[in-house]
């Protein structure tokens, strides 16, 4: 099927030409009079011509071939409309082709063995390679072993991992070096995480939250983490009558999204922690089934919220029980790498970027922010901005001591702030919470 | 109605089956049409009620030129043909089966059609229960049923093809009568479409003879025996004569042999056979004649008693791999006692109880998987084992369990062999086929694939693949379906094996052919054998009444 | 004969029957068909990555129709051939993972021959359990096809999530990559092993000479076209069942092994990727013939690596060649069989009446 938008271009295009041949037709033919003229007269007939100057950019790669084109993959593990983890990605490709005059994206989707047994990375990449990209993002740790055989095959081509730690300085095995041409990228969402955590723990009625984890590894472990020590926070300074101790309860899935056969079922599992006492429910996952069965609840009279995760919009689909969403805004950071190959200036980094504490919903500045629900009422929303700017100026950090891991041992020791390593390498879930580690 | 037949002409690939066969049959006569096999008459009946078109000829209903699209078409226009086997649902009732016929109809009228079964029924001295199950009736019962079916749906002319054969002596009497009635009183026509001169002669008003595809005449009844063999094969053809034998060292030994099979028990059985004698076996279908054979070729087992071949019981090789697989549950047992032992005294190098006992499952499991292979590699079933020792069974369904359709004459001939090469040597095959297609008479080249040889080249092919020399053979209806020469062939093949020594068993439909071709016969009824008849001392009569299951 | 070239040729009349129903669709849907075909055929052989990538997805497919005419002939739906070449991939992995990894000193030539033996034995294994299953068990080698292949999934999830989960956590994607002395040796930086195609095309010749040539193809044959008639005739039916499928099992789990040794370079959670569903459909498009076997495998391999790249040039979905496929499985049981087709009406009526 044919992009509707790249149709309207396209006869945008066609017809601008039509138009400029036509007036170098008038031009030509009328031997020698004074040019001025001619445009003049030739403005009242053809009344498109005021627009010109807004379609500007359209015309651009037609009328100017000397715009070089800059072709890049975008990679993604879900579909592209998942309202989540996948869509932030595909939106931040458009991003890069609104910012990059003659920038190009081509999109995988959906690069799972289930959905797609026989496609590989590998093939995507060289598929994408023979079509002109030169830089590929793989927008998934799933990706993350393959991105790195795949970039050591292909030295010219720039690859950039998301949520990968190959190229990170402080990774515990610092003696398998990454290929050159491979650069990581995350969003520190720790912090936002503990904010959806602040809000879920404002709101529980039943002094329970839930929390729909996707696959068990560091970074799910360190977001669950980081959501349950926010809500801890609030719930043992903001709330005015406790109606007793916090109950946080992961459950997994299984992997990032639902796939039947392999995962458990996320709408089963929603409802399972919803049946067994939850009444705001985090999610952790890429699709939004958490937000999806906390609506259906509440159609029938319940009283349950719940919080998404990833995508700026994920509010949309049930904004009466949406508390708020914490997002990637992955735009900026792969504006700037694209900016700096095509420049010729990249160097491998990993970059692991926060919030831009004064908007964080700014979509040029922000890599991760939170968005207010609408189901946040105006109270907690108050309680809320206190917490996010005590965040902000560094007065509360939820991963200061002590913090136990679920076994029991001390992690962090009394008053102490978490280093990085520690924090995006945490070994276990917390203290507090129940859920397998493992 | 009065039927003609014009010119008809039917072509397979080459083969004239029907060559320009032109008959008028008038109403309120019995017609006989016979013929040996292949000689035409089946396939001038299959056009005849719509089977099949002929490749040239029309067919005249009271004078008006008529063609068939379909056998549904022919009995709408008053042509019914019962098949030798009837075309109904073994599941069903006799009455549901009966309203299928009315398709019209969109309730079931079962009440209606009861009635009309009864009422039928009553009229030609049929007894059908309408709520029987099909599979419980018997052939007879239900050529009756269908029989009916054809007349309430206004057959005028009724095809029987073979309708004599598995049913009762009764059973053909009501039969006989009915077609009788039929004809005379009720003006129809009745073909019989047989290979038995006694029943043609004994029902027929008048005979239509066939010979390769061509009429070789009609004749007015009563004719001479003679008159009509002369017209079927050209010439007259005296049955095979009965050889003595001396009865020498004994083959099989069967003492007090109780053999349960899925619908049928047979107790108690004793005989003994001995080298060159033939002992047939008589009964209805399903009687336990089957069971027999087949509990002494070893293909079902004996629940008591003894089967001796050569004083030795034949019975599977079981080889001694069979304790690795056995050895499964006990070293599954023996380690979960032990991690429960464990469970109760700490850890084991790191394997919980659960754990363990994956493992330890897993592990038997494979014992048990591999023993069992080895087990199915090494073993022999009893039937193989009959087989090594020189017993054969010739079962009755050809296509079903003798032959292989799809595979040709000589890969059943290297499937056959007694010995066998990992590469097989097809110039060899291929000259031992050919040898033996040329002394069993069988019209077919070695590539030919059986499915594609008629009816008594198939009979003949399923004995030319046995082995040399045999010491046991065992024959479920040798010779159903075939004509008189054929029978005749086939009974001096089977008369030269017991001259070399064979014992030989088999069961057979035809009280004429266990008289003659047997030593000595034993009559099976509901299960239970009866004793074992000298067959020069008994008679037609006596073995009637023991099939019914009277002794005298 | 003519009726001799149709009946040779006849695979390809529900290909060209699916295609066509396809590019009318693609018509309807608004996408130019040539330029999805065009991008087809370059994702599939258009340049020497994409031919190798093609070849290197055929030689487990190969492998797998290779064993289903083993199966085929002799009778057996052998729709557990899934499940063999994933026993047959854990296999492999266990040997990478248990042996070359703590022993790096052991050199390819000896821990690569020993990887594709266990991984063989281990398929052989699993398809002899639905052998026995069914000869012993009265199981439908279907029901307990489908029941292995499920069991060989879980198993898989089980190692990749629980004893060969990488260090860093558990995701679902699989294993740590396997040391390079256990992979096969691959062709520059694809990921095709050409020691894996000789193995499978011997494989091929290997097994239509035992069908068409030896006693042993004779008696499946002849057990697949009537069981009970060649029991009678002297062919112990439940060896033969579980050789054909062990046969198919090792050949399946050859499959398995070139997945992971050189497809993937470690154990991944859907190892088998569907590979043994599409085989039984090649074989059953071929009619069990080795030379078509071939190459309808080498087409449908083009088909979905193709598939591919149509979804990142041209937007369409990717799921594509599954629609072929989906489209082809319908053609291939409606036109399968040529005789039965032509022939039908007339077998009927000999079926009806053939009394003589």
């Amino acid at each position: 099927m044919f992009n509707k938008h790249k149709a309207v271009l396209l006869m945008l295009a066609l017809t601008l030409m039509l138009l400029l041949s036509a007036c170098q037709q008038a031009a030509t033919a009328t031997t020698e009079p004074v040019p001025t003229e001619d445009v003049v007269i030739s403005i009242p007939t053809t009344p498109p011509v005021i627009e010109e100057p807004t379609e500007a950019p359209t015309e651009e790669p037609t009328a100017e071939p000397t715009v070089e084109p800059f072709i890049f993959g975008m990679v993604l593990v879900g579909p592209k409309n998942d309202h989540g983890w996948s869509q932030a990605h595909y939106e931040a490709g458009q991003y890069i082709e609104e910012n990059i005059p003659g920038a190009k994206m081509i999109v995988f989707e959906s690069l799972n063995s289930a959905d797609k047994p026989e496609a590989t990375l590998e093939g995507v990449v060289s598929d994408m390679v023979s079509q002109g990209a030169t830089l590929i993002f793989t927008t998934s740790d799933e990706f993350e072993e393959d991105t790195t055989t795949v970039a050591a095959n292909r030295p010219d081509i720039i690859f950039i991992n998301a949520s990968g730690d190959d190229t990170w300085d402080q990774r515990p095995n610092l003696a398998v070096k990454p290929p050159a041409n491979l650069g990581n990228v995350m969003g520190r969402m720790e912090d936002m995480k503990a904010i959806a955590g602040c809000a879920a723990a404002l709101t529980t009625e039943t002094g329970s939250i839930g929390y729909l984890g996707p696959l068990i590894n560091d970074e799910t472990r360190r977001l669950t983490a980081s959501a349950y020590l926010g809500a801890r926070y609030c719930y043992d300074n903001y709330r005015e009558e406790t109606p007793g101790e916090l109950k946080f309860e992961v459950s997994w899935i299984g992997f990032w999204f639902n796939i039947p056969g392999f995962t458990l079922d996320p709408t089963e599992v929603a409802n399972q922690l919803f049946d067994g006492g939850t009444d705001v429910l985090i999610s952790g996952i890429d699709t939004t089934e958490a937000l999806d069965v906390a609506g259906q609840r509440a159609e029938k009279e319940e009283a349950v919220l719940a919080i998404p995760y990833d995508y700026e919009g994920a509010c949309d689909k049930a904004p009466e029980v949406c508390l708020g969403v914490p997002f990637f805004n992955w735009g900026p950071s792969y504006l700037k790498i694209a900016q700096s190959i095509k420049d010729g200036t990249w160097e491998q980094s990993f970059e692991w970027l926060g919030p831009d504490w004064a908007d964080m919903t700014n979509p040029d500045t922000s890599h991760v922010g939170w968005v207010n629900g609408p189901a946040l009422t105006d109270d907690v929303k108050a309680t809320l901005d206190t917490f996010i700017s005590g965040l902000a100026d560094g007065s509360i950090n939820v991963w200061t001591g002590p913090i136990n891991l679920q076994d029991g041992t001390e992690y962090i020791a009394d008053g102490v702030e978490a280093p990085d390593p520690l924090i995006w390498y945490l070994p276990q879930l917390l203290e507090g919470m129940t859920g397998s580690s493992k | 109605m009065r039927v003609e037949l014009q010119d008809i002409q039917k072509i397979f690939d080459q083969v004239r089956a029907n060559d320009g066969i032109s008959l008028v049959l008038e109403p309120g006569r019995i017609y006989g049409l016979l013929g040996e096999n292949g000689a035409g008459k089946s396939t001038l009946m299959k056009i005849l009620s719509g089977y099949q078109q002929p490749t040239n000829g029309t067919i005249r209903l009271d004078g008006q030129d008529t063609s068939f699209s379909s056998p549904s078409d022919a009995l709408c226009r008053g042509i019914g043909m019962l098949y030798q086997d009837p075309l109904d649902f073994p599941a069903l009732p006799a009455v549901e089966n009966y309203q299928l016929a009315y398709q019209d109809n969109l309730l079931l009228d079962l009440k209606s059609g009861a009635e009309h079964l009864r009422a039928y029924g009553q009229r030609f001295g049929f007894a059908i229960d309408p709520h029987a199950y099909i599979d419980t009736l018997t052939l007879g019962e239900r050529q009756q049923a269908e029989l009916i079916r054809l007349l309430s749906l206004g057959a005028e002319v009724l095809i029987l093809d073979e309708p004599t054969t598995g049913i009762s002596a009764e059973q053909k009497e009501v039969l006989f009568n009915t077609m009788r009635h039929l004809a005379h009183d009720e003006q129809k026509i009745i073909i019989l479409v047989s290979h038995k001169l006694e029943e043609v002669q004994q029902l027929c008003d008048e005979v239509v003879v066939l010979r390769q595809g061509k009429l070789m005449g009609t004749r007015s009844m009563p004719s001479p025996t003679s008159e009509l063999v002369r017209l079927m094969f050209g010439g007259e053809i005296a049955r095979a004569q009965k050889q003595l034998f001396e009865s020498g060292r004994c083959v099989l030994k069967m003492e007090h042999v109780t053999v349960r099979s899925e619908d049928l028990t047979i107790q108690d059985i004793s005989l003994t056979i001995r080298e060159g004698e033939v002992l047939g076996l008589a009964g209805l279908e399903g009687s336990g004649q089957q069971v027999l054979l087949q509990a002494c070729a070893g293909l079902l087992p004996s629940s008591a008693g003894k089967i001796l071949l050569d004083d030795a019981t034949v019975k599977g090789k079981h080889s001694g791999f069979y304790w690795i697989a056995r050895l499964a549950p006990g070293v599954f047992a023996i380690v979960i006692v032990w991690l429960l032992i464990r469970l109760f005294g700490g850890h084991i190098a790191g394997l919980d109880f659960a754990g363990g006992a994956a493992i330890s499952l897993l592990i038997s499991g494979l014992i048990w998987l591999i023993g069992t292979i080895l087990v199915a590699w090494t073993d022999q079933s009893p039937y193989h084992a009959f087989q090594q020792r020189g017993g054969a069974y010739v079962p009755a369904g050809r296509l079903e369990e003798g032959l292989i359709p799809g595979l040709t004459i000589s890969e059943h001939m290297a499937l056959a062999a007694p010995t066998h090469t990992f590469v097989v040597d097809w110039e060899q095959i291929r000259s031992q086929t050919v040898d033996r297609i040329q002394r069993y008479n069988i019209v077919g080249q070695p590539e030919t694939l059986v499915d594609g040889l008629s009816g008594g080249n198939q009979q003949r092919a399923m004995i030319a693949f046995l082995n040399q020399p045999l010491r046991l053979l065992l024959l479920e209806h040798p010779t159903r379906g075939l004509d008189v020469t054929s029978t005749n062939w086939i009974w001096e093949l089977f008369q030269e094996r017991r001259r070399e020594g064979t014992a030989i068993i088999f069961t057979s439909a035809d009280l004429d052919e266990l008289l003659e071709q047997s030593d000595r016969i034993a009559v099976f009824s509901g299960g239970v054998m009866s004793r074992i008849l000298n067959a020069g001392e008994t008679s037609v009569d006596e073995l009637g009444h023991l099939i019914g299951g009277q002794e005298l | 004969m003519t009726d001799q070239i149709i009946r040779r040729i006849w695979p390809i009349a529900p290909i060209s029957l699916a295609l066509a129903l396809i590019t009318l669709l693609m018509i309807v849907v608004g996408a130019n068909p040539l330029t999805v075909y065009q991008a087809l055929f370059d994702g599939s052989f258009g340049g020497r990555e994409q031919s190798l990538s093609t070849l290197a997805f055929w030689v487990p497919l190969l492998l797998c129709s290779t064993g289903l005419l083993v199966t085929f002939t002799a009778g057996l739906w052998n729709i557990g051939v899934e499940g063999q070449m994933i026993a047959g991939s854990l296999g492999a992995s266990a040997v990478a993972l248990m042996v070359a990894k703590p022993n790096p000193s052991i050199p390819g030539w000896v821990i690569l021959p020993l990887a594709i033996v266990v991984a063989m034995l281990s398929g052989a294994l699993w398809a002899a359990l639905a052998a026995i299953l069914k000869t012993r068990g009265r199981i439908h080698e279907i029901f307990g096809g489908v029941a292995l292949n499920n069991l060989a999934a879980i198993a898989t999830i089980y190692l990749i999530s629980g004893p060969w989960q990488p260090p860093e956590g558990g995701s679902l994607r699989g294993t740590v990559p396997f040391p390079t002395q256990a992979l096969f040796p691959l062709m520059g930086t694809s990921r095709f092993s050409p020691l894996s195609l000789i193995l499978a095309l011997v494989a091929l010749v290997l097994v239509a000479l035992a069908l068409r040539g030896t006693f042993w193809g004779l008696k499946l044959k002849a057990q697949g076209k009537n069981l009970r008639s060649a029991f009678l005739l002297g062919v112990p039916s439940e060896r033969e069942a579980i050789n054909a499928m062990m046969v198919c099992g090792a050949l399946a789990g050859l499959a398995g092994a070139v997945r992971v040794l050189s497809w993937f370079d470690s154990l991944r959670q859907s190892i088998s990727g569907g590979i043994g569903f599409l085989a039984i459909l090649v074989v059953l498009l071929a009619g069990t013939r080795p030379l078509w076997t071939l190459l309808i495998g080498l087409f449908f391999s083009a088909l979905l690596n193709g598939g591919t790249f149509v979804h990142s040039r041209v937007q369409l979905h990717s799921s594509l060649s599954g629609l072929i496929q989906g489209t082809l499985v319908l053609f291939v049981l409606l036109l399968g069989d040529y005789t039965r087709i032509f022939r039908r009406k007339k077998t009927v009526m000999e079926a009806i009446s053939d009394h003589e």
